[in-house]
């Protein structure tokens, strides 16, 4: 899922200056599931601009709404006209639903409260980790399962380099040596010949953004003139 | 509770305003403590930064 953290309120305090009336939109998918940006998050939030504005001798009206998700058209709409009369909206999308957000709303203003860090996994209780740059070009089966674009320093196809130790990365004594990881599990899996393969270029022109993906099957069916 | 301390720092609310007590149904005299060290803490701190502004 997309993993994002909510902004210091100072710097969302900075940006909503001088707006009377907002709504603060939270999004009940990615961002709900890593307590970022959903319901109780916008509760949380509205809560704490409420008081900040109290203690600021200001009368900001903050309202509230979670939708499903704020990049699908169908569960933005029924919040247009609620939107429509404020002033600005802030939403706590990632930054996907952020800018569907605004496309919808043009002209109005619309801020985002969280910061979007990455595709990723949950590790523990409140702790993820980066899992998928989406390069558009999948090579985990290749590689055990373990992604080198986005585990290794280096994103290299052909690891590992010269700058592991004792199975972990040069850039970090924390950071576990993709390359290393991928030798292991090979190993476990009996199939430590794939590491001689020399792997092909890979390519980067499914990265040129943005990124667009059509579902053939699933696009609206144009009528002919016959009817059919 | 460490949260709900640091949401109110945040805004500016002096994070002693909160406190979370585990307290048996049957002990009164630990309910009458957390109330007295509450009210005396609410003291020290004077009115809340809320009720200041006008």
């Amino acid at each position: 899922m997309i993993v994002a953290e909510r902004k210091p309120l100072e710097e969302i305090e900075e940006k909503v200056k001088g707006f009377k009336k907002l709504l603060v939109l939270g999004c009940g998918t990615c961002v709900s599931v890593c307590h970022a940006g959903g319901e109780k998050e916008v509760e949380l939030l509205a809560s704490q601009m409420r008081m900040a504005s109290q203690m600021r001798g200001e009368g900001v009206e903050i309202i509230e709404a979670t939708v499903q998700r704020q990049c699908d058209r169908e569960y933005v709409e029924p919040i247009i006209e609620q939107a429509r009369e404020c002033d600005a909206v802030l939403s706590m999308a990632c930054g996907a639903g952020v800018q569907f957000v605004a496309d919808m709303l043009e002209p109005m203003t619309v801020l985002a409260a969280l910061n979007t860090r990455f595709i990723g996994v949950n590790l523990a209780e409140g702790m993820w980790s980066e899992k998928c740059r989406a390069c558009g070009n999948c090579l985990l089966s290749d590689y055990a399962g373990i992604c080198p674009m986005t585990m290794c320093a280096k994103s290299l196809v052909n690891g590992p380099c010269g700058g592991y130790k004792d199975g972990k990365c040069e850039t970090s004594k924390e950071r576990d040596c993709a390359w290393i990881m991928i030798y292991n599990r090979l190993s476990k899996q009996g199939k430590l010949d794939a590491m001689k393969d020399i792997s092909q270029d890979k390519d980067y022109s499914a990265q040129s953004h943005p990124a667009r993906y059509t579902a053939e099957a699933y696009t609206k069916a144009e009528m002919s003139e016959d009817g059919e | 509770m460490k949260q709900a301390k640091r949401l109110l720092e945040e805004v500016g609310i002096e994070p002693e305003r909160v406190e979370m007590y585990n307290i048996g149904a049957s002990d009164a005299p630990k309910f009458a403590a957390a109330c007295d060290e509450m009210t005396q803490r609410a003291r020290d701190l004077g009115p809340s930064p809320l009720k200041k502004v006008k």
